[in-house]
């Protein structure tokens, strides 16, 4: 991948985490977010299991959780 | 006179309406639920609430807590520590504003009469009458309070907003159904509702016919109205709010018409709305820098 | 009388943050009165404990199955800390591919073991079918407030094969800033895995054949291994940033920085050795170097339709074997009422090869520092099609089905197939099915 492409991803964070003043809601608007399908995991064993399959079947791993080591996984 | 006092049941699509009348405002308590026992129980619960208040606080009740202060004569009366925690709270709206919100400012209404008219009063009645205003010059504790002689303190710009919460607080403890509660426009609610929408509440500002509606969507929370279209004065085309300036004795000029804002709770939206007002023109950037949801009509 | 002290009772109120003001206001106000209502229905806040536990099926065609269980028991305490434990017992059976080329003669292997041969008909990839492998692991994970804002989480694991054994601890701090509407989060990891395979570890490039020459002589297989167990360690550092956008939508941005240490090495793959017909003329231990260097950047994105949800995640993994891959996953969450939910996911995975991977040795050339014909490092798009389907029960507790197709495409990063090869299929797909069922207590 190009380089570029990472500048644009930082570029967007950044953008995102100076604009953040504007950004968000009120504790009492948390409604939608406080649901438990709104959590970013909603289903920490579906990710986990996902996490192990796709650890000892293909190259990457973690970036969205800690990618570790762990297992033979042969 | 004894109010003729009575609660009001009615059946709708997705719960129950109790209806009754408080604090010169029609009232209703809105509950989503398929059980009419626990309607009942908590139309009672609130309005008895609500009423208790009403007789606690209103100054146009002659035999209330109120009523006793402002006929005290400056002599030590004794409070309890529901009165003593209102206290508190104005103290701290006081001091928040400057001075400019101030329950001790009722007695201004003696020469300002907001009834649409060019009845501007004079200076000078306006300085006499300020010599009895100043919540400084009050003195309280938890146990009693002082108020000097030809003072009044008058809980209208608190009251109904707090009468909201503590109904809120009540229901809470009885049951985890959505319930919204609305006292005359200012209003609060336990929950979302059980589809998981917000409560569609129509803001309506008395007065204005030529102004639609708004609707707010509240999921959490409560909104309070500040601001009544019928009661302002002009005079040259000068227009005089009924909100007043309570460190000046004058109305606050430029202040929008009518303010609404939304907070966790009623009372913090109601003041918020009063603030607000009393920042005149720059009412809405008031609230916009507190980072407060706020709808205004000028 | 009493004299009033005045001071006493009036309060300084810091003007600048009015809200906070107004908050402690209320709160004093509101909170001082008794509640004149006989309370009937108070639910008090108390430790509480739930379970979820998940049982998944994992199916290659014609390779590897495995049966995986999971038990989790989470405890919420009333002051918000949480106690999670984690039991995962999972067992491997069927076959993988050793890494050697198909062939237009049979090929006949030794089983790692080296008790007995398996053989491999013409024209099939080679797969050791020997695999049967059962692996516990515990995990523990202790999450808490420390300060207002600030949340710490601290965990250990625990994982066990008979011939493997992982200790990893882990720690996250996290701080919530602007209404809790931005959290940054700092985490480290460290594994320290020590991996005893079954016949020793094999030296670079030994022969497999010589080392299983002669069953009664364990001279030959001796001078083709190095040891019989080796380390491995693994830490990771992640910053994290997470942003409420509005009320519908929330995302994150992670960056993470991983080391892997030691024997990287997989002891039972090899290389077919070829000559310039293409003809397998020997196998070769693999050698990977002892130390890969990972980085990755996540991006995940949830955005709250009227009814649905919509969850986009992206990866890009890069590292210095070269590899580089791209990740992208959504899952749409559609409600059908009465708790029950359909959930569709797709996923898309695209690597690139890392810079010593290739299929196979040629006789004529040097023998390389580094060499894999592992397909998970070579060059590989994969995607994975699912569908879940939960409801909630009439308990209140919450069961689901998950269904998925799971497709891996090796591909050729460039090496040309010489002779007998250009018939042979080196890139073979693997085709998967994973199910699973969930219940939540």
């Amino acid at each position: 991948m190009n380089n570029k492409f990472k500048y644009s991803l930082v570029f967007a964070a950044v953008t995102l985490a100076s604009g953040c003043s504007s950004l968000g809601v009120e504790p009492w608007e948390r409604d939608l977010l406080a649901t438990e399908q709104m959590a970013l995991t909603s289903s920490p064993i579906d990710s986990a299991l996902d996490d192990h399959i796709y650890f000892s079947k293909e190259a990457s791993s973690g970036g969205k959780s800690f990618g570790g080591g762990g297992c033979g996984c042969n | 006179m004894k109010k003729l006092r009575e609660i009001k049941l009615a059946k709708r699509a997705d719960g129950f309406c109790i209806q009754f009348d408080a604090m010169a405002s029609q009232c209703e308590v809105i509950i989503e639920t398929s059980d009419p026992a626990l309607a009942k129980q908590l139309g009672e619960q609130v309005s008895t609430e609500v009423w208790r208040i009403e007789d606690k606080y209103s100054r146009y009740t002659s035999d209330s807590l109120c009523s006793q202060i402002n006929q005290s004569q400056g002599k030590p009366i004794a409070i309890d520590d529901e009165t003593f925690a209102l206290l508190n709270f104005a103290d701290t709206c006081y001091q928040l504003s400057d001075g400019v919100f101030d329950i001790t400012s009722g007695v201004l209404r003696k020469v300002w009469c907001f009834d649409c008219s060019d009845n501007i009063p004079t200076a000078l009645a306006i300085a006499k009458v300020m010599e009895n205003v100043g919540w400084h010059k009050i003195k309280y504790d938890n146990r009693q309070m002082i108020l000097p002689i030809n003072m009044e303190i008058d809980f209208g710009g608190i009251g109904k907003e707090y009468a909201v919460d503590r109904a809120i607080v009540l229901i809470n403890s009885v049951t985890e159904q959505p319930v919204l509660v609305n006292l005359g426009g200012d209003l609060a609610t336990n929950s979302s509702r059980k589809n998981g929408q917000p409560w569609q509440v129509g803001v309506e500002h008395p007065g204005f016919v030529d102004k639609k509606t708004i609707v707010v969507s509240l999921f959490k929370g409560a909104l309070a109205t500040s601001g009544d279209a019928k009661r302002f004065l002009e005079k040259n085309g000068q227009r005089y709010s009924h909100i007043l300036n309570a460190k000046t004795g004058w109305p606050i000029e430029h202040a929008p018409r009518s303010m609404t804002v939304s907070a966790p709770q009623c009372i913090q939206a109601g003041i918020l709305a009063t603030l607000a007002q009393m920042q005149g023109e720059n009412a809405e950037q008031f609230l916009v820098e507190q980072g407060i949801k706020h709808w205004a009509i000028r | 009388m009493q004299l009033i002290n005045e001071s006493k009772s009036k309060k300084t109120v810091n003007k600048k943050n009015l809200k906070a003001a107004l908050t402690l206001a209320t709160t004093a106000l509101l909170g001082s009165v008794q509640v004149s209502a006989t309370p009937t229905s108070v639910a008090a806040e108390e430790d509480t404990w739930s379970f979820d536990s998940a049982f998944l099926y994992y199916s290659e065609a014609d390779r590897v199955s495995a049966a995986e269980a999971v038990f989790n028991a989470k405890k919420t305490y009333s002051d918000d800390s949480i106690l999670n434990l984690k039991l995962t017992v999972d067992a491997l059976t069927g076959a993988s591919a050793n890494g050697a080329v198909a062939q237009p003669d049979v090929q006949t292997f030794t089983r790692p073991s080296g008790k007995g041969d398996y053989e491999i008909k013409a024209g099939e990839t080679p797969l050791d079918d020997t695999f049967h492998d059962t692996r516990v692991q515990l995990n523990a994970q202790w999450t808490q407030a420390l300060a207002p804002n600030v949340t710490g989480s601290v965990g250990g694991h625990l994982s066990k094969e008979y011939d493997y054994l992982s200790l990893g601890i882990n720690g996250n701090i996290a701080y919530d800033f602007n209404k809790k509407n931005s959290t940054i989060s700092f985490g480290l990891s460290h594994f320290q895995d020590t991996f005893t395979p079954e016949g020793g570890l094999p030296k670079p490039f030994a022969s497999m054949p010589l080392a299983y020459h002669d069953s009664d002589d364990e001279s030959g297989h001796d001078a083709t291994r190095m040891g019989s167990d080796d380390d491995k360690t693994t830490s990771d550092i992640m910053v994290g940033f997470t942003q409420v956008i509005n009320r519908r939508m929330v995302t994150q941005f992670n960056y993470s920085y991983s080391v892997v240490d030691g024997y990287l090495t997989d002891p039972f793959k090899v290389l077919s050795l070829l000559n310039n017909q293409g003809l397998a003329q020997d196998y070769l231990y693999e050698n990977r170097p002892d130390k890969r260097t990972k980085q990755s950047v996540f991006a995940q994105t949830k955005y709250h339709f009227d009814e649905t949800i919509l969850d986009v995640s992206y990866r890009y993994m890069w590292d210095d074997w070269e590899i580089k891959s791209h990740t992208v996953d959504t899952r749409f969450y559609i409600p059908l009422g009465n708790g029950s939910y359909l959930e569709p996911h797709l996923r898309f995975y695209q690597q690139g090869a890392a810079q010593f991977y290739q299929p196979f040795l040629m006789e004529d050339d040097a023998t390389p520092e580094f060499a894999s014909a592992d397909y998970r490092i070579g060059e590989m798009t994969a995607y994975t099609v699912g569908l879940k389907y939960g409801m909630k029960l009439a308990d209140g507790n919450d069961l689901s089905f998950r269904l998925e197709y799971y497709r891996q495409d090796p591909k050729s990063a460039g090496h040309k197939a010489p002779g007998a090869l250009a018939d042979m299929e080196i890139y073979q797909s693997i085709d998967a099915i994973i199910a699973q069922v969930s219940y939540s207590f």
